[in-house]
């Protein structure tokens, strides 16, 4: 081996970096991004879970009962060591309308306290008996595991900081006496899977990754090889061109979901509580724009190495913002905006509510609007791109 | 050139001009110019091109060939002029079925097979699927690829994928046909070959207007424009052209005028 030849070769890959700017910024940059996203989002706690909180306590009146002459408040003091970090509070008056909200998806769990909650613990205490328990009722959205976990967590641990807070200003050891989570599930029963909250996810990710890169490739081909050229020679117009594209994704979106949804039925028994149907009108949805963002995209890059370099792009943000494997809560607050404009994050939300949830469209309807948007906009941008002839 | 009057039989001398004149005009180029930033690709290019010829636009690489093709198929837009194609303004797609456009690339789909793309190419010419039927038998037989209408393009020779390039072109029967360079990279026997298929096009009364570098390919034209830095240096029928300045190859006319433009 002759190290002068060796170093010819290293010599000429180095060059063909300094040439192409775009894949040494690539080189550079990639990392870079990854570790960001990587350490910025990944395995961080849930944070800013939306609860409802309702305080039916009545509570033990200073002066009224010889054990606590300063009176108690147990509900407000468990109450008042949540973690503010964790849970996003609403106070709210009405019990059933809490439920309510939570049943609306637009609040993960309503906390209620009961009128007697004080004076039960009190009897209980004095009795030592635990059946006369007070019952905190937790009422979840179990359709997202991870946060229905973190929400009854986060309750039993700020009830044992309040009994302990408790015991230390009446200087009495430790209070043991427990105080029952009584756990409702809106949706899920309280036995959804990671897989059967994964499923609907991975979908909508399928479709989103396949659809975007096949596009870019496709329509690199098509200007490299001179195809595209031939087309808009013809009297076809732009808008046959792209449309006839979008329902040949279509097709293939619909056939890739319904794999999909037979593997997770029949490998992993995801149970699929809404309208499969509607959940392939959603694919249909996120296939129509991926694939108007993928003919865009594939203006950007000249050959396929260039159009590969879109892939890390694509996929990081929908991976870590779109709340595929775990809560858009658990991201820093600071980078949850990014995930409003991440397309992915609607096909996934409406996707896990029919299938998890049993929702349909009145419920979704505000995915499925910025769904159709997303499409209408990356089609016709894709339009007006082939129609350019500078 | 004698002809006959077709009035009262008489022959006398008319010059080409003349007889121009009486024909249809296909393609009426006028004073067009295209720009890429401060580069003048095509510079007040005149130019009429009649029914029935084949049209040899001439010259060598950069000098704005290819351009005047593109906006000939309104894959670029002029930055001044203008340009009628079959008596209608082009941009205009009521026309675009009428024109037949083989690309400088093959410009096929390589993962189809040959059937499937003169299906498709046809198709979108909005050719009926029985139409389609009958003229891709005679595109095969035309180019000769009858025994490989089921393959895939991936597996055909270069020479096969131009072929069948040239079909897609062709198949929904174009009044005019533009060919961007169709003989570069092509062997001598195909280039003979293709030459032969271009000149029983116009015997159908299809105007062909080709691009290419190769100077000798040119007396196969019935006319040639000379193309040098995106402007019209001369315009005629070869033989015309060749002894108007007294040598034997058009390559020898091209270098003359390139002369007296720069001595």
């Amino acid at each position: 081996m002759r190290l002068r030849r060796t170093l010819a070769f290293s010599r000429r890959a180095l060059l063909q970096f300094r040439h192409d700017r775009r894949t040494f910024a690539f080189v550079l940059v990639m990392p870079l991004l990854m570790i960001l996203i990587f350490g910025y989002t990944f395995g961080g706690d849930v944070k800013g879970i939306a609860i409802e909180v309702v305080n039916d306590d009545t509570g033990i009146s200073a002066g009224t009962s010889p054990v606590l002459p300063n009176g108690l408040f147990l509900a407000q003091k468990v109450i008042d060591t949540f973690d503010t970090d964790a849970f996003s509070l609403h106070t709210n008056i009405n019990s059933s309308n809490a439920r309510q909200i939570v049943h609306e998806g637009k609040a993960w769990a309503a906390i209620i306290f009961p009128a007697n909650f004080t004076k039960n613990f009190l009897t209980a205490i004095m009795a030592q008996d635990i059946s006369l328990s007070p019952k905190i009722e937790v009422y979840i959205d179990g359709s997202n595991p991870t946060i229905a976990a973190a929400v009854i967590k986060e309750v039993t641990q700020s009830v044992q900081r309040a009994l302990k807070e408790l015991s230390a200003s009446l200087n009495i050891s430790q209070i043991e006496m427990p105080i029952v989570i009584d756990q409702a599930y809106a949706y899920g029963g309280g036995d959804t899977r990671f897989i059967d909250y994964f499923a609907p996810g991975v979908i909508s990710f399928a479709i989103m990754m396949v659809t975007t890169m096949i596009t870019i490739i496709l329509f690199v081909n098509e200007r490299r090889n001179g195809t595209l050229q031939r087309l808009l020679a013809s009297p076809a117009s732009e808008s046959e061109i792209v449309v006839g594209y979008a329902l040949a994704f279509a097709v293939i979106g619909i056939i890739q979901s319904i794999v999909v949804l037979i593997a997770a039925i029949l490998l992993f028994d995801v149970s699929i509580v809404g309208n499969i149907f509607l959940a392939l009108i959603v694919i249909l949805l996120l296939a129509f724009g991926h694939q108007g963002l993928g003919i865009l995209l594939s203006a950007g890059a000249k050959n396929e190495l260039q159009a590969i370099q879109f892939i890390p792009l694509i996929l990081f943000p929908s991976i870590l913002l779109a709340g595929l494997f775990w809560p858009i809560e658990s991201i820093p607050s600071y980078l949850q905006p990014l995930s409003y404009i991440i397309p992915l994050r609607y096909g996934i939300d409406a996707e896990r509510s029919i299938m998890l949830r049993g929702w349909g469209m009145g419920e979704i309807w505000i995915d499925i609007i910025v769904l159709v948007l997303f499409a209408l906009l990356t089609l016709s941008a894709s339009v007006l791109l082939l129609k350019r002839r500078n | 050139m004698k002809v006959s009057c077709p009035s009262c039989g008489t022959l006398g001398k008319v010059t080409f001009e003349q007889i121009y004149d009486t024909l249809t005009k296909v393609v009426e180029i006028h004073h067009l110019t295209k720009t890429f930033g401060k580069f003048t690709a095509v510079d007040t290019l005149d130019l009429m091109i009649y029914r029935g010829e084949i049209y040899g636009l001439l010259g060598p690489n950069g000098s704005g060939k290819t351009t005047i093709i593109k906006m000939l198929c309104n894959l670029l837009r002029p930055n001044a002029g203008s340009i009628k194609i079959l008596g209608q303004s082009v941009p205009c797609k009521s026309i675009m079925n009428q024109i037949g456009y083989m690309p400088q690339d093959t410009a096929i789909y390589l993962d189809n097979t040959v059937h499937e793309n003169l299906f498709f190419f046809g198709g979108i010419y909005g050719m009926t699927k029985e139409s389609l039927e009958k003229k891709e038998q005679e595109m095969l037989e035309f180019v000769n690829l009858q025994d490989w209408r089921d393959s895939l393009v991936s597996t055909l020779s270069g020479g096969m994928k131009h072929r069948l390039s040239l079909a897609c072109a062709l198949i929904h029967e174009p009044n005019l046909v533009f060919l961007d360079e169709p003989t570069v990279g092509v062997d001598p026997e195909l280039r003979a070959t293709f030459w032969g298929y271009f000149e029983s096009l116009v015997k159908k009364g299809i105007t062909v207007i080709i691009t290419t570098h190769y100077m000798d390919e040119a007396d196969h034209c019935s006319r040639v424009g000379l193309l040098r830095q995106g402007r019209l240096i001369a315009d005629g029928r070869p033989r015309d052209l060749k002894k108007s300045m007294g040598v034997g190859s058009l390559e020898e006319v091209f270098l003359l005028l390139a002369g007296r433009e720069n001595p």
